[in-house]
């Protein structure tokens, strides 16, 4: 794990990402920024980010199938995911909370944190 | 693809399309179809369909599975079969299997000359005219039967008109009425229908031959109307003593004879109602003609033939009705389905903004205040812009008509959406046509209009994985006295079946990002300048739409292409 972790946020509204990248910024942890799902997965594969972020309205597929794009292009080891929207199965990755929109940015927030918290505590335990 | 139409019952306008193999119906949430009402199981019926036939079986309900009014086990459903559940009615169709010879290769239309066919028109009939068709012509002699049946044939025809010409009910009945009294030798009459909701006989035409004695009040049998409702059978009542051991003549002397007919309105599915009609013979008028009955069977047999014409046409328009309302109500609920998406997304954006304005506040972080204030000014933009829309929608405005530059107008509208554009990584090309002179035109409409498109074809070409392209491009065609500005996107396209939806209003194929009233907008934005919207897409390649504006110069004040009135600028 870097040194400050890291969340790669998959949204087609450039207000959210703002909204996110700026927020998580402030408090230390460093943001990548896609709005579509090629560049993101792109992004996914490069930089191996420690949390994602995606937005489940991201096209025209149904929702289920944005994650299922996702996973499928970013084919890397796959990182705790935060799925914005609702979904009517939970994907195969245990790792997943989904947050229904319209969701508060506090919640939301502190639910990163938290996770990244977790995380950080697990990667610390001695093998 | 087959499916029910819920044309009564709390799914009201749902239409449930299903395949081959099993389809299960009932009230839980596991079944394929699932019923909001009460009255149905949770599992309460399938439908089994293979090779173009299908078949619902009951599956133990407890209320039961109706098709065409009558409770089944299993039942072969035909197009057109009502299918009752619990309280929910709904309509089975299923288009019709690939026919199996090519009939064009039996029938052929092809021009005379190709075809040397020598015919020419020898007599031709109006509509209007082939309703005399069977009307007696007075020189001919006629045999008492034959002018009987004639007549007969003559009112079964123009029932057959009437239940043409008209989808009011009330409207129809009465024609039905005339008709009969035109035909039958009838004092007065009557249609009664059964009411939807509570089953009963509700009168809706009374009819009495004028100089009738027995006044305007029918009451009629109910005995009467039980056996006819019950049987489905029409029958022919005299009250015309016919025991032997009474004296016939002197009974029918004090009292006369009274006749009546009743027959059942028979339609496809159901006994809509019944059409009743008596007549009494006076004492003195028997006294006159002698025992002669009015009706006569063959009155019964055209009264049930007319009766079965006016029933299948109370049956087309309660139906017509009803598909109406449900074709109304799901376009409610889409309406709302998609603005309450598109102002959940608003409402997102607000909240944003506001959490960057409360945390730099309290950590006295101006830069991340402006932020936010910034993205709560643009959703304000937003909400401005639907109701814009919304307005701009629903009244008749008149465009406001000005000299004006359309490359202008454009350069406006893409340099507005380049940023966004950007953003989803597709680039916008502009080329424009430097010969266009200044016109008369709305350009704040037109400014609507061409961005609302553009809107659309960038959200089109970021919908393909490469990176995509939009090309925005200005036409002068002074030869067809217009101007051109077509927005071409390289995104999947249009299906084709999406195609007839376009520019229906409240209709969006972008999920939540749409609020179904651009096209709409920007279509009756063109509309209003006598102009047009072409589309062209190529499926996996693109779309281009076209928006066509009439080429007004200004102070001609006579212009032939423009539907609308110029006011001097």
């Amino acid at each position: 794990m870097h040194a400050s972790p890291s969340v790669l946020i998959v949204d087609r509204s450039e207000e959210t990402r703002e909204v996110l990248e700026t927020a998580l910024e402030k408090r230390g942890i460093r943001t990548l920024c896609a709005a579509r799902i090629h560049r993101a997965a792109e992004m996914a594969r490069a930089q191996q980010p420690d949390l994602i972020v995606l937005d489940l309205e991201l096209d025209r597929s149904n929702l289920g199938q944005v994650c299922a794009k996702f996973q499928a292009e970013a084919d890397c080891q796959q990182p705790p995911m935060v799925l914005l929207g609702s979904m009517q199965k939970a994907p195969a990755n245990p790792h997943c909370e989904i947050v229904a929109k319209p969701y508060h940015y506090g919640l939301l927030i502190r639910k990163i944190e938290e996770i990244l918290e977790t995380l950080n505590r697990d990667s610390r335990k001695p093998a | 693809m087959p499916s029910l139409f819920v044309i009564r019952g709390n799914d009201q306008g749902s239409r449930f399309e299903f395949a081959e193999g099993t389809t299960s119906i009932g009230r839980d949430a596991s079944n394929d179809i699932q019923l909001h009402d009460t009255e149905v199981s949770r599992r309460h019926a399938q439908i089994y369909g293979s090779k173009d036939v299908y078949t619902v079986s009951d599956l133990d309900s407890s209320n039961g599975t109706f098709v065409n009014g009558r409770p089944v086990e299993a039942h072969r459903l035909e197009s057109g079969d009502h299918l009752q559940i619990g309280r929910t009615l709904m309509l089975f169709t299923q288009p019709p299997g690939a026919p199996e010879v090519d009939l064009s290769d039996k029938v052929a239309i092809s021009s005379d000359k190709a075809f040397g066919d020598q015919s020419h028109i020898v007599h031709s009939v109006s509509h209007e005219e082939s309703s005399h068709f069977f009307e007696l012509s007075p020189q001919v002699e006629q045999s008492a039967w034959l002018a009987r049946a004639r007549g007969n044939l003559q009112a079964m025809y123009r029932a057959a008109l009437a239940v043409s010409q008209t989808l009011d009910i009330d409207k129809l009945l009465h024609r039905i009425m005339e008709l009969i009294f035109e035909s039958v030798e009838a004092d007065r009459g009557c249609v009664m229908l059964t009411d939807a909701d509570t089953g009963r006989l509700q009168p809706k035409v009374q009819r009495t031959r004028r100089n009738s004695k027995d006044g305007d009040r029918i009451t009629i049998s109910e005995t009467i109307l039980d056996y006819v409702m019950e049987n489905g059978e029409g029958v022919l009542t005299s009250d015309a003593q016919q025991d032997d051991r009474w004296n016939p003549a002197a009974s029918i002397v004090r009292m006369g004879i009274r006749e009546a007919i009743c027959v059942p309105m028979r339609g496809r599915y159901d006994i809509v109602g019944v059409i009743y009609i008596d007549t009494s013979t006076s004492p003195q008028e028997l006294m006159l003609k002698g025992v002669a009955n009015r009706f006569s069977e063959d009155h019964l047999k055209l009264m049930v033939a007319i009766a079965h014409q006016a029933a299948l046409a109370v049956e087309d328009t309660r139906y017509y009705s009803a598909m109406v309302q449900a074709e109304r109500l799901a376009a409610v609920g889409q309406t709302i389905a998609t603005l309450s998406h598109h102002i959940k997304n608003i409402l997102q954006g607000i909240r944003g903004g506001s959490y960057l304005i409360e945390m730099g506040l309290s950590e006295h972080d101006e830069t991340v205040v402006r932020k936010g204030w910034k993205i709560v000014e643009k959703n304000q933009n937003k909400i401005s812009a639907l109701v814009l829309d919304m307005l701009t929608f629903s009244k008749e405005r008149e465009p406001d008509l000005q000299p004006a530059d359309i490359n202008r107008v454009v350069c406006d509208v893409v340099e507005l959406m380049q940023a966004h554009a950007a953003d989803l990584d597709v680039a916008v090309h502009c080329r424009l046509a430097d010969d266009i002179p200044t016109l008369v035109f709305d350009p704040e409409g037109m400014h609507r209009a061409i961005l609302n498109v553009i809107t659309n074809a960038i959200d089109a070409a970021a919908d393909s994985e490469r990176s995509g392209n939009v090309e925005v491009a200005t036409a002068y065609l002074p030869e067809d006295g217009k101007i051109q500005v077509s927005i071409r996107d390289d995104g999947p396209g249009i299906p084709a079946d999406e195609m007839e939806a376009l520019f229906r209003p409240f209709v969006s194929s972008k999920k939540s990002r749409g609020t179904g009233l651009g096209l709409p907008v920007s279509q009756k934005i063109l509309s209003e300048h006598g102009g047009r919207i072409a589309v062209e897409s190529y499926p996996g390649k693109g779309s281009c739409f076209s928006l066509e504006l009439p080429a007004v110069a200004p102070g001609t004040g006579r212009e032939a292409t423009s539907q609308t009135t110029i006011e001097e600028p």
